[in-house]
């Protein structure tokens, strides 16, 4: 397995506040890895220390396979970054930021050329590229960031809340252009607090709350580790012992209760067994009258982990 | 993905470039270049312009551009610094864009030659137009001019003298990240040293203090050279940072000269004595006042690089 990042008991504080406690983060290469958690939980933080912009009190971390301590050029050569909410010099045109951008990373006349407006024109400021940048809306510097993130052709992106101060319409805009440019190859790893984005987006999400790491998966083993089992309602016309018993020799349920009519099964699984259960019912005997399955869903288990993890702390 | 080899001319170049964008559109600098031509343009009009009212022919002087330079004094010098580095370091920390940049593959240190050099460029460019202003206009007012070929030495000069005001500037940004008060700071030294050296020049035997602190230093005269006022007998020298310009001029023309430095008894009045206290060779003040400024900038830059280097971006 090629990590993008990896990080490694990797803690910062600000004075007595510890924003970011003994992250372990892997991130594979070529996925689209969701940073996710709730305002003030460390993202920026952690990432910060990522592209060099803070130093970590402890910890180690490598980026792109190479351990960075201190001001290492070199690898940010490789990689791109979108600061959130980004800020640019407003004396400068936009084409002007991207082409002055582009020789520090070492970029030809000709490379330079070919790529600015491509970018300029996959991030819809084509056209706008003569005005200065102290003209332009918060949405026109966001999408001016994330050009700017992606001019070297980077192994590895690192957006923080790219959609942060985005209008609805922006917002789906430049999640479909985060999925276009993972499409390449590259690394993409972003930070978001909205869970729905992240489903959308990522691959992969790691989830920090108070500066730690809960979790760190791909999205389906998140949802499947973390949701409570699914439990079944079904409703039959007669409910009796002989039922009972029979559906709780299958193999993926863990338990079977009864109410007035209703059978609550727990099943052990999160495949779906209605088939098999339906058919065991029916082999003993009994009618069907419904049938329902409940599963947890993805913003289910993130608040409940977030929850869990505030309520674990004394405060 | 493309493999790069970057050398640091491409990345420190493209600071400079960068760096001087900046600075030919900001309106402070243009504001101070214009009141610095309409000075020189006053400087020499006003001469020709009173001697036409009392309905006197000026006279020749074929010493007036090389004895005056551009006329940059102290409080020139001074502005000059302030404008052209006020924002340099700690503009960028104020309005975030040092963020963006510092992620870039240029090293904190390329980034911080690359504001230095450009400006040095800026002020050299400048000046060099002043100072070709100055002596196209001495020439038109005053006649023909000798030793013309000295003013790059005066322009040498002048740009070390101001450099240890931008250095002082850069510094107090650097540590404080705060444009404000790296202008205000600067300008306390300034004020502080511009209104305590005269007086402690003129009555104090211990003014050789003065030789080591930025600005005006001490004052003497060379004897035996034609006196431009009846005060002191022959031409009146300052031996501080500020008066390297005019220093090595003197020493280019009266080059095994000796300075003599005085005291007055009193308030300017009828009892007003001058008394001499020692005598030095005008060489000796040269070296000295160079070496001093030398220090002064190559200390404040050494601060300034150092908490460059180590700032972490918190905002
Ligand atoms: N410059 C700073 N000084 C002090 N505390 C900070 C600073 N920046 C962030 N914090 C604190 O650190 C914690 C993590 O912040 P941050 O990394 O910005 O979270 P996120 O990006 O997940 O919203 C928060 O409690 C925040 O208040
Ligand atoms: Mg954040």
């Amino acid at each position: 397995m090629k990590l993008a990042i990896e990080t490694i008991g990797l803690t910062k504080r600000y004075g007595s506040l510890t924003a970011v406690s003994k992250l372990n983060l892997k991130v594979e290469k070529n996925t689209i890895h969701g940073f996710l958690g709730p305002n003030g939980a460390g993202k920026t933080t952690t990432i910060k220390v990522l592209v060099g912009l803070l130093k970590p009190d402890e910890g180690t971390f490598k980026v792109l396979g190479q351990e960075v301590h201190g001001d290492m050029p070199d690898v940010r050569l490789r990689m791109g970054y979108m600061p959130e909410l980004p800020k640019f010099p407003k004396h400068l045109r936009g084409w002007e930021l991207l082409d002055i951008y582009g020789r520090m990373y070492g970029m030809t006349k000709q490379e330079r050329v070919e790529q600015i407006p491509k970018l300029l024109d996959m991030v819809g400021l084509k056209g706008r590229e003569k005005d200065f940048v102290g003209k332009y809306s918060k949405g026109m510097q966001q999408r001016l960031g994330i050009a700017q993130a992606l001019l070297n052709e980077p192994e590895l992106v690192i957006l923080d809340e790219p959609s942060l101060g985005l209008d609805p319409v922006g917002m789906v805009e430049v999640r479909e252009l985060i999925k276009e440019i993972a499409k390449e190859g590259r690394t993409v790893f972003l930070s978001s607090h909205l869970l729905f984005e992240v489903e959308q987006i990522c691959s992969h999400v790691a989830i920090i709350n108070r500066g730690e790491l809960l979790i760190s998966d791909s999205i389906q083993n998140v949802s499947n580790k973390l949701s409570k089992p699914s439990t079944m309602q079904v409703e039959v016309a007669k409910p009796s012992n002989k039922v009972v018993e029979a559906v709780k020799k299958l193999s993926f349920v863990s338990e079977v209760t009864q109410d007035g009519n209703k059978l609550i099964i727990e099943l052990k699984t999160h495949d779906d067994v209605r088939a098999q259960i339906s058919q065991e019912i029916t082999k003993a005997g009994e009618v069907i009258v419904s049938m329902s399955l409940k599963e947890q869903t993805l913003e289910e288990v993130f608040m409940q982990l977030v929850t869990k993890s505030q309520g674990g702390r004394a405060e | 993905m493309r493999k790069r080899e970057l050398s640091w001319k491409t990345r420190f170049w493209a600071v400079v470039r960068y760096e001087l964008l900046w600075n030919i559109r900001k309106k402070k600098f243009l504001g101070v270049i214009v009141v610095a031509f309409a000075l020189a343009t006053l400087s020499l009009a006003l001469p020709v312009l009173l001697s036409n009212m009392i309905g006197q022919s000026l006279s020749q002087n074929p010493n007036y551009v090389v004895s005056t330079g551009a006329g940059i004094g102290g409080l020139g010098m001074f502005l000059f610094a302030i404008v052209i580095v006020m924002n340099s370091i700690s503009g960028e920390f104020e309005s975030g864009t040092i963020v963006p940049l510092l992620t870039k593959p240029v090293s904190r240190t390329m980034v911080f030659l690359g504001k230095l050099f450009a400006a040095l460029i800026t002020l050299l460019s400048a000046y060099a137009v002043l100072f070709i202003y100055m002596a196209v206009g001495g020439t038109i007012v005053y006649g023909l001019q000798n030793n013309l070929h000295l003013l790059p030495l005066s322009l040498f000069g002048t740009i070390l003298s101001t450099f240890l005001w931008i250095a002082v500037v850069l510094a107090i940004g650097a540590l404080s990240k705060s444009s404000l008060i790296a202008a205000l700071g600067t300008f306390g030294i300034f004020i502080a040293l511009t209104i305590s050296s005269p007086i402690i020049s003129i009555f104090s035997d211990q003014a050789w203090i003065l030789n080591y602190v930025p600005g005006g230093g001490t004052t003497g005269y060379i004897a035996g050279v034609k006196p431009q006022t009846p005060y002191v007998p022959g031409i009146a020298i300052s031996t501080g940072t500020d008066n390297i310009a005019a220093n090595l001029i003197n020493y280019a023309l009266y080059p095994s000269s000796n300075v003599t430095f005085f005291k007055m008894s009193a308030l300017i009045g009828q009892s007003q004595q001058l008394i001499e206290l020692y005598t030095e060779s005008l060489s000796i003040v040269l070296l000295r006042s160079i070496a001093v400024a030398l220090a002064y900038i190559f200390g404040f830059l050494l601060i300034s690089w150092y908490a460059f280097k180590r700032a972490q971006m918190l905002e």
